[in-house]
């Protein structure tokens, strides 16, 4: 007991009274950063919004292209690694490091999911010229303007994928600091942290599938 | 013990089917076919809701130190501003201007 308190001790940075406030401190700059973040996708949101309000018929025809059952199993998939993030969360308070590991472990192979999936669906756009900006030579939608409609697609659905692969690497960067024995019910701030952001990309993958692909 | 709640495994699990089964009203809706200006108004509304759900009960803002939801609305806040005072721009444009 006296070990485990010092051990607390030494995680708690001189600036700090204790370790709960260091964590609820940890937990504003968190959400802070979470503040950036969505402006960050709402500049591209704001972009999405005045393109579609100037070609309301384009952003119609093109979505025609995106398989709305991929992207639907994709929603489950984040939807399912919410939750396991969740519970690798509630291991952690509730001192169970080998159910962390296991939880997160999921979230990685759930994540891993997602990519793959978004991964056949470019390749297969890919195939027919689906490209964005100027190196688009798809024929199949009577538009002019039908390469801004997939360079906003594939700018946002990349950047959402960019940050789904940062989230896998924050949590196999966790899943060693679990095998190194660091994270328990006193310290845990790292895998709550993670959690949040992985949440974030959650929520703007919410938006993402119906702006995307629920368009008649 | 603010930041410390252990959110009950029930509430995890019911969040986890809430979302699923609003993104079964998602895809259900979208083949109703709404006439046009509607189709997004209920999207953006059910998205928020599933977003909601998430900040309270995933986040954990339900049991959070208040100061956190405000930074969030907060963001929603700017997020307004940032997409109102663009339109303000782009919707009332010339017409006969060439615009991309």
């Amino acid at each position: 007991m006296a070990q485990a308190s010092s051990i607390n001790k030494s995680r708690v940075q001189h600036h700090f009274m204790n370790a709960e406030q260091q964590f609820s401190s940890s937990k504003l700059g968190m959400w802070l950063f979470l503040f950036t973040e969505i402006m960050f996708f709402g500049g591209l949101f704001v972009a999405y919004i005045i393109y579609r309000s100037w070609n309301p018929e384009l952003f119609t025809m093109a979505a025609t292209q995106l398989d709305t059952m991929l992207g639907a199993v994709n929603t489950v998939v984040l939807i399912g690694s919410s939750l396991t993030i969740a519970l690798a969360i509630r291991s952690a308070q509730l001192n169970d490091t080998k159910k962390i590991f296991y939880y997160l472990l999921s979230t990685i192979a759930l994540a891993t999911v997602f990519l793959v999936i978004k991964y056949f669906e470019y390749t297969a756009k890919f195939d027919v010229g689906i490209l964005p900006g100027a190196m688009y030579t798809f024929e199949g939608i009577d538009h002019p303007k039908a390469n801004i409609f997939f360079s906003i697609y594939y700018m946002m659905t990349g950047l959402h994928g960019l940050h789904v692969l940062i989230g896998i690497g924050l949590m196999l960067w966790l899943l060693v600091r679990v095998k190194a024995g660091d994270y328990s019910s006193e310290y845990y701030t790292p895998v709550e942290m993670t959690g949040l952001y992985w949440h974030i990309v959650d929520i703007i993958w919410i938006f993402l599938f119906p702006l995307m692909y629920l368009i008649d | 013990m603010s930041g410390h709640h252990i959110i009950p495994l029930k509430v995890l699990l019911n969040t986890t089917i809430a979302l699923l089964a609003l993104t079964i009203v998602t895809v259900g809706v979208f083949y109703l076919d709404i006439p046009a200006p509607f189709d997004v108004v209920v999207a953006i509304i059910l998205a928020s809701s599933k977003a909601t759900i998430v900040a309270m009960f995933f986040m954990g803002l339900y049991y959070d130190d208040k100061f956190n939801t405000i930074v969030l609305i907060f963001s929603l806040i700017f997020l307004l501003v940032f997409v109102g005072i663009t339109l303000l721009d782009t919707l009332f444009r010339d017409s006969t201007m060439a615009i991309w």
